[in-house]
């Protein structure tokens, strides 16, 4: 369990047993972690650093722009499912579906109603529409799934879970259907 | 920093135009209340602002009456700073223009994120004062604000703030995020889950208010865990008949835009709700709590 967890755990918060060493699961949010690491290295390599920041608007259009596209091209042919692998996917479903079913549950089911939830459809390499809100991810969950480097973040859209480029608001991959039916 | 120097484009220009004239007719001259006390922290507060429409404006303009009543030097911001789209023409209809006054006066903005905002955009957006970060802290006097981003509080985030909480040596502690963890709306209420992970965390470390959007209306709250909650939502959207009625409502106005005037005086904080047509609809000054002061100086 990394380090930042630890503090957290101090508090006498809700979160998952790590996954023992060695064990399936850790096997799994290795191969995960591995393959969020070759995507960012992509990135690193076709695309640079992350646009910085600046006071003129038309600047930071730009330079998103400029960097998503460059990502995009270089992953013309990702399909979903190739950083969530189907095994790595039924791992993250399971993770959620146990958050939901423990003690926060309900307060968890309460923030995704209240949140605004949207429903549209996702595909690999798409911008997160700028007029559609940004879901919040509800913490315990977050709390319980692998962390992720900081360009990148988990967001809930419907049922299904998607793994986002914040920096260049692209859609990296997603779980469909990651969220249980039942009392949505 | 200096906002451009630009030609007003023609849409935000006729806002600007139209609001002129209406504020006209409805702005009232500031009444002074604020305890206006020399060496004082005295700032602004904004919730769900970004409409560019013209209540905004309306607001902006009683903004800027009133520092040049009050004189207050920044303002924060409590998400939804830039609905819609986030094209270049969004950041100067929905930022730039209205609030030109203010920033031309030198006044800065401490931005945090709301659902409807961008991240990476808006924190790389240097008026905004986010220094390219999702959240952040800044002092001012004996006041320490922590700008928080509550649509992704994960263990990065909750532990940075317990450890910048911890160390923290300002008497005053004030955080500041988009979902209120406590309020009376209908149309969203409470987030449970945040309250969950980051109420402990304000409370062992002797937060002593917490400003919130996100809910289209204003309500302050009695005070939780010696905590003070605000929740100002209202700068630019607006809901109606927004709040169930409860026991930890002290105030609540749902009936026009708001914004703040907050000032921290020594173990004082004063706080005044101005409205869009210029009336004050709530006003007061909160101690210090006990409990924080023992918390703060347990983390020492």
């Amino acid at each position: 369990m990394p380090a930042v967890v630890m503090l957290v755990v101090g508090l006498g918060l809700s979160l998952a047993q790590a996954p023992a060493p060695g064990s399936v699961d850790a096997k799994l949010i290795s191969e995960f972690k591995e393959r969020v690491n070759q995507y960012l290295q992509l990135r690193e390599k076709v695309a640079g650093s992350a646009p910085s920041s600046t006071d003129v608007p038309e600047k930071l259009a730009e330079s998103r722009n400029e960097f998503s596209n460059k990502i995009r091209a270089a992953r013309g042919s990702a399909k979903q499912g190739e950083i969530f692998r189907p095994e790595v996917a039924q791992y993250f479903q399971r993770e959620i579906s146990a958050t939901l079913n423990g003690r926060y549950g309900n307060d968890i089911r309460a923030t995704l109603r209240h949140a605004e939830p949207v429903k549209m459809k996702v595909q690999i390499n798409q911008s997160y529409p700028e007029n559609v809100p940004l879901q919040s991810t509800p913490p315990t969950l977050l709390l319980n799934l692998p962390e992720l480097p900081k360009s990148l973040e988990y967001r809930i859209l419907g049922r299904d879970l998607v793994l986002r480029d914040s920096d260049a608001n692209i859609v990296v991959d997603y779980v469909p259907n990651a969220l249980p039916g039942s009392k949505q | 920093m200096s906002i451009r120097s630009k030609t007003v484009p023609l849409a935000a220009g006729l806002i600007a135009l139209s609001v002129s004239l209406a504020g006209a007719q409805t702005q009232s001259r500031p009444g002074l209340r604020i305890p206006l006390q020399k060496d004082s922290v005295r700032f602004a507060v904004i919730g769900d602002s970004g409409t560019g429409e013209k209540e905004q404006y309306q607001i902006a303009k009683q903004m800027e009456a009133y520092r040049q009543a009050m004189n207050f030097d920044f303002v924060i911001m409590l998400g939804d700073n830039i609905y819609g789209e986030h094209e270049p023409r969004d950041f100067e209809k929905k930022f730039e223009v209205p609030y030109k006054p203010l920033l031309d006066a030198g006044v800065k903005f401490y931005a945090s994120l709301g659902n409807h905002d961008d991240p990476k955009l808006e924190a790389s957006y240097k008026p905004f004062n986010m220094n390219g970060e999702r959240y952040y802290t800044f002092k001012k006097g004996d006041v320490q604000f922590f700008a928080l981003d509550s649509n992704y509080m994960d263990a990065k985030q909750l532990s940075w703030l317990e450890q910048n909480l911890k160390s923290s040596k300002a008497r005053w502690k004030i955080c500041f995020f988009h979902h209120p963890l406590y309020n009376d709306g209908k149309m969203h209420g409470p987030d449970l889950d945040l309250r969950n992970q980051l109420s402990p965390l304000l409370k062992l470390y002797g937060v002593n208010v917490v400003f919130s959007g996100h809910e289209h209306a204003y309500e302050r709250l009695k005070p939780v865990d010696n905590i003070y909650y605000f929740v100002q939502g209202d700068s630019g959207k607006l809901v109606h008949h927004d709040f169930h009625r409860s026991d930890l409502m002290e105030k609540s106005f749902d009936r026009d835009r708001t914004f703040m005037i907050v000032e921290v005086a020594g173990e004082n904080l004063s706080f005044q709700t101005i409205a869009a047509g210029g009336d004050t609809v709530d006003t007061g000054t909160l101690p210090r709590p006990a409990a924080s002061v023992k918390a703060a100086a347990a983390n020492k």
